[in-house]
């Protein structure tokens, strides 16, 4: 049950909702309670389209991994801002601070950010800045009013 | 109609190639001049062609001062750092005859200046001009002009580079020929999306403007910028002279236009450039075979000449346009928005290439802080309202490291 009584989304509707949405594209599968979704995404018409894979099990979160291109050999050596390693995934959210949990639909939140976090990369593969905002551990959360955002970080410190 | 057999475009190189030409447009928008800019030329030379007609000077009775070069074609090129913007005028001084020489008449069109407390502090003699160097970003080039009366095209004399012997030219003529060529539209194959993408293909991923300029002069901008950047850093005097390139350019364009029927910008943008060598004529002057790319708009004028006595500048020029073909194909085919932008950093420089790409990956970030971003089927991230589109809710990175 999730704060202000609305109720977990079960993967099957998860799955239902991903198939249904007209903006994505892709196939899924629920099996041994993990959802799998393969999806292509092309951020814009000037970027390359890239294979995803989301999965995700109730009590977890939702992983995002890029299957190709390879990201870090398109990184050529430089280290990939926000990205969570062994084995890479992406970091679409702050944990903790609401922007995920588990009544919300992963294709109106994990996948545009997966287009929004493959847009800022290539723009950060060109001209190494990364342009999309974000924090990283340990940093203090831009709007210190924001105390959700600024517990969850500081939970986080090492 | 030839329609060249190329392959097949698929949607996907249809919208990216549409995305790349209004990246370009926006590339040639940042190099141009200014609104401003040009108001305040065109201000300046107003004043300076109401000095020069209230001399007494009997040689400057009937004197018109109007604009010539790019400024006038509209293909006008921020130089490259910190150079200012040439802006070319003829100062054409009617019912004089031909027998006056040069260095007389470019005197008097500099004693009058010299009268002028202003132009006295900013005037620099030139070779075959004089230069007013206003505080800012432009300086006016003035060069004086007598009528040709063998041209039957209206045309006038400019004194040549050593003062001795008039020279033929036209500027006007060239300019409504350059007008004229700019103006005819390129016929393009209809575009015929699959049925299930219509109504997503409506969508245009980010507002576009429309083309105020046309392709060609856009052309003409894009290789101009090319060459100064590919010969930055050369300090011979062999690099391609504008004139050159708009030229050959405005004759490829027409000629593409008249036979083609071209998928999208690009492949006009390409075509057109690929074609401009074909322009080049290669009469035999002295016994040799030399080179000529002649002023369509009067006899006697080549503007290839310095071909003739350099041997070096015909190969200046084909090393160079041979880069620029493969520049623009290049740029034409990057996928990747890392990729087109190395493209055209390699092609146009850094700064302009920056400032265009920034200011649009500005808006799309502005775009999400307003609420404003969604992800529309099969063209994804877009700022423009959409039937079908899923809103990109607020997020904060994270990550590991």
């Amino acid at each position: 049950m999730g704060r202000g009584g609305r109720q977990d989304l079960t993967l099957s509707q998860q799955l239902l909702f991903l198939r249904a949405n007209p903006t994505i594209a892709g196939e899924g599968t629920v099996r041994a309670n993990k959802l799998t979704w393969w999806m292509p995404i092309q951020p814009t018409a000037l970027a390359r389209t890239y294979q995803a894979c989301v999965t995700y099990s109730p009590g977890e979160t939702p992983s995002v991994q890029i299957i190709e291109p390879n990201l870090e050999l398109m990184a050529n050596g430089r280290a990939l801002p926000h990205v969570y390693r062994s084995p890479l995934r992406l970091c679409l959210y702050l944990p903790g601070a609401g922007e995920w949990k588990a009544t919300k639909r992963l294709d109106e939140t994990i996948v545009p950010w997966t287009y929004l976090w493959l847009y800022y990369f290539e723009d950060w593969l060109g001209t190494d800045d990364w342009k999309g905002g974000g924090l990283h551990p340990g940093e203090e959360p831009e709007a210190p009013q924001n105390r959700a955002l600024r517990r969850s970080v500081a939970g986080r410190r090492v | 109609m030839n329609q060249v057999l190329r392959k097949v475009l698929t949607d996907g190189d249809i919208r990216r190639r549409s995305e790349i030409f209004s990246i370009l447009d926006e590339i040639g928008e940042d190099l141009d001049l200014t609104e401003t800019q040009f108001e305040r030329a065109r201000q300046s030379y107003g004043a300076v062609g109401d000095w020069l007609s209230g001399s007494t000077d009997p040689l400057l009775v009937s004197v018109l001062v109007y604009l010539q070069g790019s400024s006038a074609l509209g293909t006008a090129v921020k130089p490259i750092g910190h150079r200012e913007f040439d802006v070319d005028l003829i100062c054409f001084c009617a019912g004089i005859a031909s027998g006056i020489s040069p260095a007389d008449l470019k005197e008097a069109v500099g004693n009058r200046l010299k009268e002028h407390a202003t132009y006295a502090r900013i005037i620099e003699e030139k070779k075959r001009c004089w230069r007013l160097n206003y505080q800012g970003d432009f300086h006016l080039d003035l060069s004086p002009t007598i009528s040709n009366r063998f041209c039957a095209n209206g045309g006038e004399l400019v004194p040549d580079r050593t003062l001795q012997q008039w020279h033929p030219t036209n500027p006007r003529a060239y300019k409504a020929l350059f007008d004229r060529r700019a103006a005819l539209k390129p016929r393009f194959v209809r575009t015929v999306f699959a049925s299930e993408q219509r109504d997503s293909a409506k969508v245009e991923p980010f507002p576009i403007r429309e083309t105020v300029k046309g392709i060609l002069r856009r052309i003409v901008q894009l290789l101009k910028r090319h060459r100064d950047v590919f010969y930055e850093n050369n300090t011979d005097d062999i690099v391609p002279i504008s004139v050159i390139i708009t030229t050959l350019a405005m004759q490829a364009y027409e000629y593409c236009v008249h036979r083609h029927v071209f998928q999208d910008e690009m492949d006009v943008l390409v075509e057109v450039i690929r074609m401009m060598p074909h322009f080049i004529e290669r009469p035999i002057i002295d016994g040799r075979r030399g080179y000529a790319v002649p002023n369509e708009t009067t006899n006697g004028e080549n503007f290839a000449d310095n071909w003739n006595k350099d041997p070096r500048r015909a190969p200046a020029f084909y090393n160079w346009h041979a880069q620029a073909l493969l520049d623009f194909e290049a740029i034409r085919d990057a996928v990747g928005q890392d990729r087109l932008s190395l493209n055209m950093e390699r092609s146009f420089g850094s700064g302009v290439t920056g400032r265009v790409f920034g200011s649009r990956v500005g808006a799309v970030s502005d775009g999400r802080k307003a609420g404003l971003l969604s992800v529309a089927p099969i063209i994804g991230l877009t700022t423009s309202k959409a039937a079908a589109t899923t809103t990109v809710p607020a997020n904060t990175f994270f990550g590991d490291q």
